[in-house]
């Protein structure tokens, strides 16, 4: 499931930034206060999703994401 | 996607003919493999589509316009599974007192030569980041450094082109991407066209050297950046000119 894939892509891109992580929750924010992603990891993590499933919710949406929820729910509605 | 090719990938804007055309003839004979554009092909396009079936592929297209740019960058990663090597070829020479130039030349320079690198470099540094390694080479030039008379539009999408690569290199160098310009000299190639035989003979006697440049001394230099070799040079604006700005 393209939702699930993407969850997989997310845990890999944080392992591989070294980011600590807890159980990534649909309002756990991308940023302050959540991940604490900075933009190069934002853009990093845009790339590795369009890379692994085709498109992604950071250059193809009208909105950006700013939860981990909010990025499922672009492949949830796909 | 096909199974990603074993061969270095290397992407070449413009490279049907003049310099560009030097630098993937360099880096087909070091076996990458090696996809252009430009907007219309030439008979090397067809002699290298024949010679290197499995590693040579060109599309037609004008990466100023962005749907271009994007979908020769997507129709390689969907062919090959990689970028290794972006090497921002493409440009135009527009010249002429600027009191005197129109509004559509300006367009077409600055078109090609700035928003075409970067609709190109945006979506290669993609699948680059995603991977955590590649290298970048813009194709800029002395006239971005030192000045021309009659070439302040190209001149002033070259300087651009090199504070693109200094910015470059420190927003993707920690993610193991490299990013240079390299700034050709006067050359024997279509782009010194705006200059006539008593001025390229002039150029020929102020170079240390003796010699106008030619592909093969630009292309060389490509090739060490984009290598495996070049472990700790990015950011840099790498003059190939004979010692003639020196």
């Amino acid at each position: 499931m393209t939702v699930d894939r993407a969850r997989a892509v997310i845990v890999e891109f944080l392992q591989r930034a070294n980011k600590e992580y807890g159980e990534l929750t649909d309002d756990l924010s991308l940023y302050g206060g959540g991940l604490e992603l900075d933009s190069l990891e934002a853009a990093e993590l845009s790339a590795l999703l369009e890379d692994e499933l085709g498109s992604d919710p950071f250059s193809t949406s009208d909105v950006l994401p700013e939860t981990v929820g909010e990025v499922l729910a672009f492949y949830d509605a796909a | 996607m096909t199974a990603p090719i074993e061969a270095r990938v290397a992407l070449v804007t413009g490279g049907s003919r003049g310099l560009g055309a030097g630098i993937v003839e360099d880096l087909l004979a070091q076996g990458y493999a090696v996809a252009t554009c430009s907007r219309s092909r030439t008979d090397q396009v067809e002699v290298w589509e024949k010679e290197f079936p499995d590693r040579f592929s060109f599309l037609s297209a004008d990466v100023s316009v962005e749907a271009d740019a994007t979908r020769y960058v997507k129709d390689v990663v969907q062919r090959w599974g990689r970028i290794d090597v972006l090497v921002n070829n493409a440009g135009v020479a527009g010249e002429g007192m600027i009191a005197l130039t129109d509004d559509g030349l300006i367009d077409r320079v600055v078109d090609l030569n700035i928003k075409g690198t970067l609709y190109v470099t945006r979506a290669a540094s993609r699948t680059m980041l995603a991977r955590r390694s590649g290298a970048i080479v813009n194709i800029s030039s002395v006239v971005g450094l030192s000045g021309y008379r009659g070439l302040s539009v190209y001149s002033a999408t070259k300087a651009a082109l090199d504070g693109m690569t200094r910015s470059l290199a420190r927003e993707l160098g920690s993610r193991g991407i490299t990013v240079n310009s390299v700034a050709p000299g006067y050359l024997r190639t279509e782009m010194s066209h705006g200059l006539d035989e008593d001025q390229l003979k002039q150029i020929e006697r102020r170079t240390p050297l003796g010699r106008l440049g030619d592909a093969q001394d630009v292309a060389r230099v490509v090739s060490f950046l984009v290598s495996p070799d070049n472990k700790f040079m990015t950011g840099q604006v790498l003059v190939v000119d004979g010692g003639l700005s020196s």
